[in-house]
């Protein structure tokens, strides 16, 4: 082994580079370390110490931009930093600031260890940020196999209550199939592409250059094309698309609400990152991938949508929508082929959907009695009678997913539509917006629900007046909520500084 | 002669396979278990990847059987009586059997086997000193986080399963 060709690979490890991962990482440890030394009453500092950190992480990741020596490659090839990469980082660290608020709201009502749950948050979100920029087979697994054993761990921290940890064990048996299609795929493009007897191989063909170079030298390839379909399979599942979606209703029922409201956005956006990145990595496979992927948008869309009327339950609605909410984002990035600007509009629907869920959930957390998982459409009666605030903050999340015009949703959906327009995919286009009118119908059970007098036995009527469990809205909470609301009202009236973040200006 | 010590070795990776499947005392399968990893890792030292059949003895043959050990004898696991099998176990034994052997077919009848490929790439991982050159090198932040990932399960399984006092706080 050549030293001067080592020494020069452990020159590109720059870990300033890295620097909000490893502030979270050390701010993970920091958070076990103060539990053994602050004396038990002053444990409850420990979870505001967790946001203020992402905080100020948030905001040295905003305000220090990207300088030339943060773009390129670093880590011998394992990581690419970019503008998409930069704009993950920002949105995955606004869900955990959401989530790490939406925990201390649920774990308040619970007797269980409470620092592991933001330990845990911590190490996920910074696994989800070293998974947007990932470069290479081998750190794209390992940061996702890390998002995924915390997201485990996560989804069944309700051990007191029995469905989280039956959602533990669904997670975990179709988590660990969903990687071992992802790793098979994995394997397969490895072994296709370093075959010295073909075109364009080459030692590391697990570098995503070596890979895209090699595919656009032999796009005919068996083992390199059965390759990418695993590939798309096991990221499938995470965004959950059409024939990979049966884990979602189960998983998002019983897990705690901040773990459902992390599983909606940071897992389906971290799939949505992945896919991005290696569609441009298969660009070259791109007459197989894009018919498939439209196929799937389109069942998803579909599938998504009708699964959702039905549903009673709220958690499973959101999880049932937000897979229709998949199908669409699909297709911005099915656009995306064409229409340059497509993947732009996918981050501005993807950063409208974490406002208005982050709404939604807020509400749910807020309301949730001691069983979180059984929150029915039954439990909102009343809601903006008994709870104004919580009821506005409800009817603006829920519209904005439902797309109504002056939210962000609707702007959201607006631009993935006329990329798809763009791009020429009027059959699609079609079924999205059909998708959309089946969705108002269920988004809007939700307001009605909420907004309508629900009619009940006269015995009842007692009940119905009283304050709803687990109301008491802090000043934190509000100002949460507030954040949320007026962000997502802001945005659809006026888009100019996100998307001017988005586009890279 | 290396030819005879495949041979050798390989049979009894598949006998000692076969027993897995077939035989009822769990304790019984486990150490047949124990038997296929160690022919594998003899037919590694045959193909001179000393590191991965080194690694395959202490990981495989020890400590992840001791690991199904214990679960076995913790769970009492008795000997079980022959269960009917269900047509989905009829589907998913003949497509296995399909693709082994498609599988087999493929590599019969590949010529690119029979022939020495001119020049392989020193594989890195096949001894210890390049490995680690890799690993602390190339692969330093994937292993860094694989120390994350460790650390998070072993939190988790911590958390999800110590034994709680009403307040919350652990025993």
């Amino acid at each position: 082994m050549p030293t001067e060709y080592l020494q020069q690979i452990a020159e590109s490890n720059s870990w300033g580079a890295i620097g909000p991962e490893l502030g979270l990482g050390i701010l993970a440890l920091l958070l076990l370390g103060l539990e053994i030394l602050l004396p038990k009453v002053a444990h409850s500092v420990i979870p505001r110490i967790a946001v203020i950190g992402q905080l100020a992480i948030l905001a040295s990741l905003l305000w220090g931009g990207m300088s030339d020596a943060t773009v390129g490659e670093a880590f011998g090839g394992m990581i690419r930093f970019d503008e998409t990469g930069q704009i993950f980082r920002i949105f995955f660290l606004i869900t955990s600031v959401f989530v790490s608020y939406l925990g201390m709201v649920s774990l308040d009502r619970k007797t269980l260890p409470q620092i592991e749950y933001f330990h845990i948050l911590l190490v996920v979100t910074a696994a989800l940020m070293l998974l947007a920029q990932a470069n290479h087979f081998v750190m794209l697994f390992v940061a996702l196999e890390t998002a995924t054993v915390g997201f485990y761990i996560l989804v069944s921290y309700f051990r007191d209550t029995v469905v989280s940890l039956e959602a533990g064990l669904k997670y975990l048996i179709m988590g660990a199939l969903s990687s071992a299609i992802l790793l098979f795929g994995i394997v397969l493009l490895y072994g296709a592409g370093s075959n010295p007897a073909l075109m364009g191989s080459s030692t590391d063909p697990m570098n995503f250059g070596n890979l895209s170079r090699f595919l656009s030298a032999n796009p005919a390839d068996t083992l390199g094309l059965l390759g990418m379909l695993l590939v798309l399979s096991g990221i499938a599942f995470k965004i959950g698309a059409f024939p990979f979606q049966i884990w979602v209703p189960d998983v998002y029922q019983g897990a705690p609400i901040p773990t459902t409201a992390l599983l909606a956005i940071g897992s389906k956006a971290a799939g949505f990152a992945m896919l991005m990145r290696l569609v441009d990595v298969f660009s070259p496979l791109g007459d197989w991938i894009y018919p498939l992927l439209s196929a799937l948008a389109a069942l998803t869309i579909l599938f998504g949508n009708l699964a959702a009327l039905t549903q009673r339950n709220l958690k499973r609605l959101m999880g049932l929508s937000g897979v229709s909410h998949a199908g669409f984002l699909m297709l911005g990035v099915i656009a995306s082929r064409t229409v340059e600007w497509a993947s732009t509009a996918v981050m501005f629907y993807l950063f409208a959907y974490l406002l208005a869920s982050i709404a939604v959930f807020a509400v749910l957390a807020h309301i949730e009695g001691t069983s979180d998982s059984e929150l029915s459409l039954d439990d909102l009666g009343d809601l903006a009678k008994r709870n104004g605030f919580l009821g506005l903050a409800l009817a603006v999340g829920i519209g904005s997913l439902a797309g109504i015009p002056p939210l962000a949703g609707f702007i959201g959906k607006l631009l993935i539509f006329v990329a798809a327009f763009q791009a020429e995919h009027y059959g699609l286009l079609g079924v999205a917006v059909v998708g959309v009118v089946i969705s108002i119908y269920y988004y809007f059970g939700v307001i009605k629900a909420a907004f309508f007098e629900a009619w009940r036995f006269s015995e009842d009527e007692e009940q119905g007046e009283e304050p709803i469990p687990g109301a008491r809205l802090g000043f934190f909470g509000k100002l949460a909520i507030v954040a949320v609301v007026a962000g997502t009202i802001i945005i659809g009236f006026y888009q100019g500084p996100l998307s001017s973040l988005l586009a890279g200006g | 002669m290396t030819d005879v010590f495949f041979y050798i070795f390989s049979t009894v990776a598949l006998a000692a396979g076969i027993g897995v499947v077939l035989s009822r005392n769990t304790v019984n399968g486990a150490m047949f278990l124990i038997g296929t990893f160690l022919s594998m890792a003899a037919i590694f030292v045959l193909l001179e990847a000393y590191f991965l059949a080194v690694i395959q003895v202490l990981v495989y043959a020890g400590a992840v059987m001791v690991l199904f050990l214990f679960i076995i004898m913790l769970l009492d696991v008795r000997e079980s009586a022959a269960k009917k099998t269900s047509v989905y176990t009829w589907v998913a034994s003949v497509i296995g059997l399909a693709i082994l052997i498609v599988g087999t077919a493929s590599i019969v009848s590949a010529d690119s086997i029979k022939t020495k490929a001119a020049a392989l790439p020193e594989p890195s991982g096949a001894s210890l000193k390049p490995f680690g050159y890799e690993l602390f090198t190339t692969y330093l932040l994937p292993m860094q986080v694989t120390g994350f990932l460790l650390l998070i399960a072993m939190i988790g399984v911590i958390a999800l399963s110590k034994k709680l006092n009403t307040d919350g706080s652990a025993k």
